[in-house]
């Protein structure tokens, strides 16, 4: 406290007082260094002083008063009693109920300060009355507790994470690295909202052959809720988007372009109610905006929407571009660059790798085999590129990148085999690492893009007794060759197709993935590789991609370590600005041809 | 029994502001109302004039008291982290309990004295009085409720079992001391911080 100034000095109250006489002698003797002793000599008590007092004028003291003050306390108030959340569905509550489903595991056995993963707020939320509604909810783990949500298996922490960030998100991208378990995340996210009352019309989008994969994945992380596959002839899809009681549609890209009018007009000319949430699974089947199916996409009524992709930028950055365009229109051009458009999307995205959450997962490793031609090869190879390259540079003008990717077909596949002789350095090399795959009891996936490439390594591979999973095999085999690839001992091998293998199969029991010839797009490669590296995956996972030297395959795998570093740029602030997409120049460039004026 | 727990904690900023938080959950946890004070700073008079009673004051009767009266959800109890604000109590009509923190936790199911030396303030309290605001703290009475470790002044130790019953009802899996972090991190957000 400050001194008070002026503070008056009260005057001095008059008193008289008595003296007391001089105390005793007294008498003190040093004793060689030791403590002195004192000798006190009392005197007898005094005789009580006698006291005349007489009446003095006092004046009171002054008082100087300091307010202590009672400062008035304002309070911010916020509600949430009467929220939206919180209420499932009589059938939902009803169905938990009556078939027991869900029932938490015994709560002695858990934790109670286990972990916690507390759902925060996307960034786009302004309101703070809305922010707090999810800052201040219980922490992921007691909401499903709470609702007596239970898991087949335990889920990662990083998929508790996920199941958070989706949670909130109107407008969301879970990018996960292949295997991480985003169908999982998101089942499990829309599993919470419904149950919440937040979601009550799900639509779930994804390719063909994943709609029965989605099924399973709800029957076994959301066995209350029903998922219904949208299919059959129109009329009975038109019955199928009409009905008013089914929680979770499934339905593949091709019918949701061939029903849009449907879905926009509903069965009767009126407006369907809009999706609560539309979720787009391998969402880069929409990053060509001027597409049908992007635009279908685009068009559905809904009130949240989310893409769920391994691989939001295959080639260049517009990619993400066409998948925001279903997420929030505008918010990104193509006209950004890189680092710009991956700071903005930066709390709409969530992309984990393994190598970062799945420390305990197995090693993923890598063995370039980089194999010379053999002489026959070589010679029809020599042969083939210089006359492609000829009837390109004749062309002058008139050569368009159509004419450019047909002569990487050819040359590409005589890199696999020499189409006269059959002679192939690959094969030599497969056959070799086969013999060992199969005698370890393990199994092998070997990659191709070209279904004539695997008609051929199954014609050569007849004592393998390899399975053939490629875009001729019919749907409903597929499961059939998927089911005896997992059980049959003796079937240790599985020729696959990059286009009907790379997404959705959880192939985790295979030990060998063998790329056998290279894709123009890394990520389609990196998904091929996680059929096998992905969660459940028992050992390490053996990566063998051939290169032939001193061919185009060689060329293009320059090309694809850019397109990494590209990726790499968008998803990340500490690596460099790396050149982004394949452009027209490189692809001629890869014959050191010059690039036409505008070819198309 | 009521149908909510109420939570009380305050917090302090390194420019020695003080915001109170008082969060209303469901006995599922779910929020139900919150209300946070805008910053509040005692005036050198006051903390001289208070001396170390200005922490009770402060903290259980102006703001504990003034959010208390604000919400319009009576709770069953009302939980605190800090052990100023445990003197709410003489200001409201619902018991109030200090949440100890749990990494000691040793559940007994037993309820036994603690005795508490050392005051919030006792590191200033560098001259002493002998009357009772330097005088060592009250003895605590600590308790369990399932895995939370509680406790109430030993004066107030009859209502453990009131704070029992009305904690009956709660989630089975509620960690008492769990809602004061939402606390800190809702006022983190009222303040613009959280962004």
């Amino acid at each position: 406290m400050r001194e008070q100034p002026g503070l008056p000095v009260p005057d001095p109250v008059a008193v008289i007082s008595w003296v007391a006489p001089p105390p005793p002698a007294v008498t003190s003797e040093h004793l060689g260094g030791s403590a002195p002793e004192v000798v006190s000599l009392r005197t007898a008590a005094p005789a009580p002083p006698r006291v005349e007092s007489r009446p003095s004028a006092v004046t009171p003291p002054r008082t100087v008063s300091i307010a202590i003050g009672r400062a008035g306390v304002r309070v911010r108030s916020f509600g949430f009693a009467g929220a939206a959340s919180g209420t499932a569905p009589e059938w939902l509550e009803g169905a938990a109920e009556a078939e027991g489903v869900g029932a938490a595991p015994p709560r002695a056995e858990r934790p109670l300060s286990g972990r916690r993963t507390r759902i925060a707020p996307p960034r786009d939320l302004v309101k703070l009355e809305d922010r707090l509604h999810y800052l201040l909810q219980p922490p992921l783990e007691s909401l499903f507790a709470e609702r007596a949500l239970s898991f087949p298996y335990e889920p990662f922490p990083y998929q508790f994470e996920g199941i958070a960030f989706l949670y909130p998100r109107h407008a969301a991208v879970l990018a996960d690295e292949m295997g991480l378990g985003k169908t999982m995340q998101a089942v499990t996210a829309i599993r919470l909202l419904m149950r919440r009352g937040e979601v009550r019309r799900v639509l779930l989008v994804c390719p063909k052959p994943l709609v029965t994969n989605w099924q399973r994945e709800f029957a076994l992380w959301a066995p209350e809720i029903p998922a219904m596959a949208v299919e059959g002839d129109r009329v009975r899809r038109q019955w199928q988007w009409a009905l008013d009681d089914v929680p979770v549609r499934i339905a593949n890209y091709e019918i949701l372009h061939r029903d849009e009018e449907l879905l926009l007009a509903g069965a009767g000319g009126a407006a369907p109610p809009p999706f609560d949430l539309v979720v787009l699974d391998e969402a880069q089947r929409i990053k060509n905006r001027a597409s049908a199916t992007a635009r279908a996409a685009c068009a559905l009524a809904r009130s949240r929407g989310w893409a769920l992709t391994g691989t939001p930028v295959e080639n260049s950055p517009e990619d993400l571009v066409g998948i925001f365009e279903f997420l929030s229109p505008g918010l990104l051009s193509p006209q950004m660059k890189p680092r710009k458009m991956g700071r903005t999307v930066s709390d709409y995205v969530l992309r984990r790798t393994k190598d970062t959450v799945l420390t305990d997962l197995p090693p993923k490793l890598f063995r370039e085999a980089q194999l010379e031609l053999t002489p026959e090869q070589r010679a029809t190879y020599q042969l083939a590129e210089e006359e492609g390259v000829l009837r390109l540079a004749e062309m002058e003008q008139a050569a368009t990148i159509q004419h450019v990717f047909e002569l990487v077909l050819r040359l590409k596949q005589i890199c696999n085999f020499d189409p006269a002789t059959g002679a192939s350095a690959k094969l030599e090399r497969l056959q070799a690492d086969l013999e060992e795959v199969v005698q370890s009891g393990r199994k092998a996936i070997v990659f191709s893009q070209y279904v004539r490439t695997l008609e051929t390594l199954a014609a050569n591979l007849g004592s393998f007794h390899p399975l053939m999973y490629h875009g001729k095999v019919r749907s409903a085999e597929r499961d059939r060759v998927i089911g005896r690839f997992r059980g049959d001992p003796r079937c240790q091998v599985l020729l696959m197709s990059y286009g009907a293998g790379s997404v959705g199969l959880n192939l985790q029991f295979a030990s060998y993935v063998f790329l056998f010839d290279r894709w123009w797009n890394p990520a389609v490669e990196d998904q091929a590789i996680n059929r096998a590296h992905r969660i459940g995956a028992a050992g390490p996972v053996t990566v063998s991609r051939f290169v032939t030297l001193a061919t185009i395959e060689e060329r293009i795998d320059r090309v694809l370590e850019e397109k990494r570093e590209l990726f790499a740029t968008i998803f990340s602030d500490s690596r460099p600005q790396q050149r982004t997409g394949l452009s027209q120049e490189e692809i001629f460039g890869l014959f050191d041809l010059a690039c036409p004026a505008r070819a198309a | 029994m009521n149908a909510a727990l109420g939570f009380l904690t305050v917090l302090e900023d390194s420019d020695q502001n003080l915001f109170g938080g008082y969060l209303l959950l469901s006995l599922a946890g779910r929020p139900l109302e919150f209300h946070c004070t805008t910053p509040i700073r005692p005036n050198r008079a006051q903390r001289i004039l208070y001396g170390p009673t200005l922490e009770p004051f402060l903290f259980g009767e102006l703001i504990g008291g003034t959010l208390y009266r604000k919400a319009t959800t009576v709770p069953g109890v009302v939980c605190t982290d800090v052990f100023a604000a445990v003197c709410l109590r003489e200001h409201v009509d619902v018991p109030v309990v200090l949440v100890l923190p749990s990494e000691e936790m040793e559940p007994s199911g037993d309820a036994r004295p603690v005795p508490r030396s050392e005051g919030p303030s006792a590191a200033a309290a560098a001259v002493l009085r002998v009357d009772a605001p330097h005088a060592p703290r009250p003895p605590l009475v600590e308790f369990c409720w399932r895995a939370n470790r509680l406790a109430v002044p030993a004066r107030g130790g009859g209502e453990r079992d009131l704070i029992l019953e009305q904690l009956a009802g709660a989630e089975e899996l509620l960690d008492l001391a769990e809602p004061f972090e939402r606390i800190r991190q809702a006022i983190d957000e009222a303040r613009g911080g959280g962004r």
